[in-house]
């Protein structure tokens, strides 16, 4: 996916001195059902029913913690959120500019009902394209939709590179410094912006919204957009622009029982036994 | 109408959260061991930016007055609407209040009673040298005014006294039951100016002492009852020397003999007990809904009995009430007005004794789980009696309400 992404072995990360410059950066924050109280599959669309408040995606609020940080570091600049949710919704969004976000879109329109990732990406690419942004963040995977593929899919309508997985960003001049998470340990990238990263849950801790924060949020611009204003047919929308249906939603199994192995002094022999039936000693 | 904005409801769920996160994992060691409840109020401030704030806020309101000392400016009602959300400071109150009371009672005490009795009657020097301190929680404040031998009565069995020595001060006098009195920084000590005249006829003076004065003894935290999150202690004065940059207001002139100070301290005291067990309340009545959800005796969970369903009618109905009365407070602060003493005092009453007879019935409708400190409820039944008995006793606001009423 890093197609102008360089993987650097470790040895060859210098920290070079980062040249302070104004960053803007967008994140993508998804606004879904409270997962303690997620509310219903709809049986006709096979779709979670999203009638009920949503909330700010905590998959996202890490995205957001990073960018605050960025900024921070930079000394200059600004992050700006883009969401698109139904109803209008701004709850999650409000949470997200409590934290620090100067503005935000909201792209909200009836015929968006039924959008899949990949038209979520487009709209939410045609959002960001002219905001001039140094960066564009979003998280690896949302709690809801699950599918972890609107990141890249953002990058790649936008012909941008994009590093996934990031557990930590540094900006040195015009690239990122990224490390990104891998099973053996992490990969170090460097990167040129403006780039699309996704951010892995928990590698930051985000900040809670403070008293001044709160209060000034409600004074904070949210435009909204229909799918029209970005230059979308309603057929390209929705359940008719979706390249991908829900054919089957099943239950997942239940966990079975354990075995009890009561021990007589033997139990040892037939947990090494067990072990040895499932090859994993 | 008033309700909880979505602005409110976010501060709410962020302060649960930071409550579940920060406070809930150390709470045995602030209730049942030695832990001060100071470090996790001051991460409290700072997290939330409620100590920037308050600086904020102190700075301009000092600026402003000097400036009408100085005749630039001619003094002026503030504004309604005009700085912050009332709500904002009740919402703390309440959500540490569903977990651990003291941590609002020890909290109050610094920030509500001890920096704002500088506050309202302090000279701008003595503003500027106590209070910045106190309000962002840097340093923790105690208000010294009950003594052994006086409470209710607090004005007219005061023994607490100061005696003119040239230019200063020597106090003397035992004070108990002092919140926050075992670690305290600075201390508001309430006395009476010995001229050798008849003792009721005798001044009322508000001092500010610092711990490691000359004299000053603070005492171990008390064994209480409840509110173990909240250190009580004793002082001991001995010829204690102060000069008069530590009256309060820096003269004996004080209005109706120092006695309206102290009254307009009870009065904001009377407000924060109404959040206070709007908090113990919600907590109550949340576990004992999941509780008679979950239990089962003879075969049905014990909601389906009606004996249950009262306990748990009769917690909603108080919470309604208790609710809208904080509400009424917001709304009067907002409005820049406030109620008038005797509605507070009834206000008082009624949400301190709804906040224990809830907290009482939770631990019933617990059965013997209820009276094991594993349940919640045991601790919160035994931290909401107090709201009957500090901040004037039930049966002070009482006799306050009907005086109103027969004057
Ligand atoms: C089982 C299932 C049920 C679905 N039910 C519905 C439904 O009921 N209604 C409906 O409208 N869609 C539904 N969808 C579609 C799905 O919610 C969208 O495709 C979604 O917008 C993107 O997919 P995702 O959540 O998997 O994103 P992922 O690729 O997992 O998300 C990664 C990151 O991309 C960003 N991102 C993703 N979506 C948005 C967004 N909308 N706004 C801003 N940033 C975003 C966030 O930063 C997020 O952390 C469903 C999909 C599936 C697979
Ligand atoms: C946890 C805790 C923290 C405290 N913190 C502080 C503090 O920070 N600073 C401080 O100065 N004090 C503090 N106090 C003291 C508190 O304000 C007093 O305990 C309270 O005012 C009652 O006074 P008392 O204990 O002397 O009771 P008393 O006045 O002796 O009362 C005994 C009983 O007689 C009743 N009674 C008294 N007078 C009358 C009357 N006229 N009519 C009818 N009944 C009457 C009372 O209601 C009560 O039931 C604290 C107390 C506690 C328990």
């Amino acid at each position: 996916m890093c197609r102008r992404a360089h993987v650097l072995g470790l040895d060859q990360v210098v920290k070079l001195s980062s040249t302070m410059h104004a960053m803007k950066v967008v994140v993508c924050v998804k606004q879904i059902p409270d997962p303690a109280d997620p509310g219903a599959l709809d049986p006709e669309t096979r779709t979670l029913k999203r009638d009920v408040k949503l909330i700010l995606d905590e998959s996202d609020s890490y995205g957001v913690e990073m960018a605050l940080q960025l900024v921070e570091a930079a000394g200059e600049g600004e992050v700006t959120l883009v969401s698109m949710a139904p109803n209008n919704e701004r709850s999650g969004l409000a949470t997200a500019l409590a934290m620090g976000a100067a503005s935000a879109t909201l792209v909200s329109d009836p015929a968006l009902v039924g959008t899949d990732a990949l038209t979520t990406a487009k709209i939410l690419a045609a959002t960001i394209k002219d905001q001039g942004a140094d960066l564009v963040i979003a998280g690896s995977e949302s709690s809801d939709g699950y599918t972890g593929t609107v990141p890249e899919q953002i990058a790649a309508v936008l012909d941008l590179p994009s590093v996934t997985a990031a557990k930590s960003v540094e900006v040195d001049g015009s690239n990122i410094l990224v490390k990104r998470q891998t099973d053996a340990g992490y990969d170090s990238i460097i990167c040129p912006m403006p780039a699309v990263i996704s951010v892995t849950a928990g590698v930051v801790e985000p900040r809670y919204p403070s008293f001044k924060g709160i209060m000034a949020a409600k004074s904070k611009p949210v435009e909204e957009k229909l799918a029209a204003d970005l230059g979308f047919e309603e057929d390209q929308v929705g359940w008719s622009g979706s390249g991908q249906e829900i054919v089957e939603v099943a239950e997942a199994p239940t966990r079975e029982a354990g075995d009890i192995i009561e021990d007589d002094g033997e139990a040892h022999v037939k947990i090494v036994e067990f072990l040895e039936s499932l090859k994993v000693i | 109408m008033y309700q909880w904005s979505d602005e409110h409801n976010m501060l709410r769920q962020a302060m649960k959260d930071f409550i579940a996160k920060e406070l809930v994992p150390i709470r045995d060691e602030l209730e049942h061991g030695n832990l001060p409840p100071y470090g996790l109020l001051r991460k409290l401030f700072a997290t939330f930016g409620m100590d920037e704030m308050a600086s904020a806020s102190f700075e301009k309101r000092i600026a402003y007055d000097k400036a009408i000392e100085a005749g630039e400016v001619e003094p002026s009602e503030p504004k309604r609407g005009e700085g912050m959300d009332p709500a904002f400071s009740l919402i703390p109150t309440i959500e540490l209040c569903r977990q651990s009371p003291g941590l609002v009672t020890a909290m109050g005490v610094s920030v509500g009673l001890t920096a704002s009795a500088i506050n309202s009657k302090g000279t701008i020097a003595q503003r500027e040298r106590w209070v910045p301190q106190l309000q962002t929680m840097e340093k923790i404040g105690a208000w010294a005014i009950t003594e052994p031998n006086s409470g209710s009565d607090a004005f007219g069995s005061m023994l607490a006294s100061a005696r003119r020595d040239g230019d200063e001060y020597v106090l003397n006098g035992s004070k108990t039951f002092i919140t926050n009195g075992p670690y305290a920084d600075t201390i508001v000590f309430i006395c009476k100016l010995d001229e050798g005249n008849d003792r009721k006829d005798r001044k009322v003076l508000s001092f500010v002492l610092d711990a490691g004065m000359d004299g000053l003894v603070q005492s171990k935290p008390l064994r209480k009852m409840g509110m173990h999150s909240s250190p009580t202690g004793e002082l001991f004065l001995n010829d204690v020397r102060v000069g008069r940059d530590r009256l309060i207001g820096e003269s004996e002139e004080v209005k109706k003999g120092g006695r309206d100070g102290a009254k307009s301290t009870f009065q904001q005291e009377r407000s924060g007990v109404a959040a206070m067990s709007l908090g113990i309340i919600e907590e109550c009545l949340d576990l004992s809904v999941a509780y008679a959800k979950d239990r089962e005796q003879f075969g049905q969970r014990i909601g389906d009995f009606q004996l249950i369903q009262q306990k748990l009618a009769m917690m909603e109905v108080a919470r309604m009430n208790v609710q809208n009365l904080v509400f009424r407070t917001i709304e009067l602060a907002a409005a820049n007005t406030a109620m008038t003493f005797a509605e507070a005092c009834a206000m008082k009453l009624y949400s301190a004794q709804q906040a224990t007879a809830v907290a009482l019935e939770a631990v019933q409708l617990h059965g013997g789980n209820g009276y094991m400190a594993e349940y919640h409820v045991e601790q919160l039944a035994r931290d909401a009696k107090v709201l009957q008995i500090y901040a004037g006793t039930d049966e002070i606001q009482t006799v306050a309400i009907a005086k109103d009423l027969l004057k």
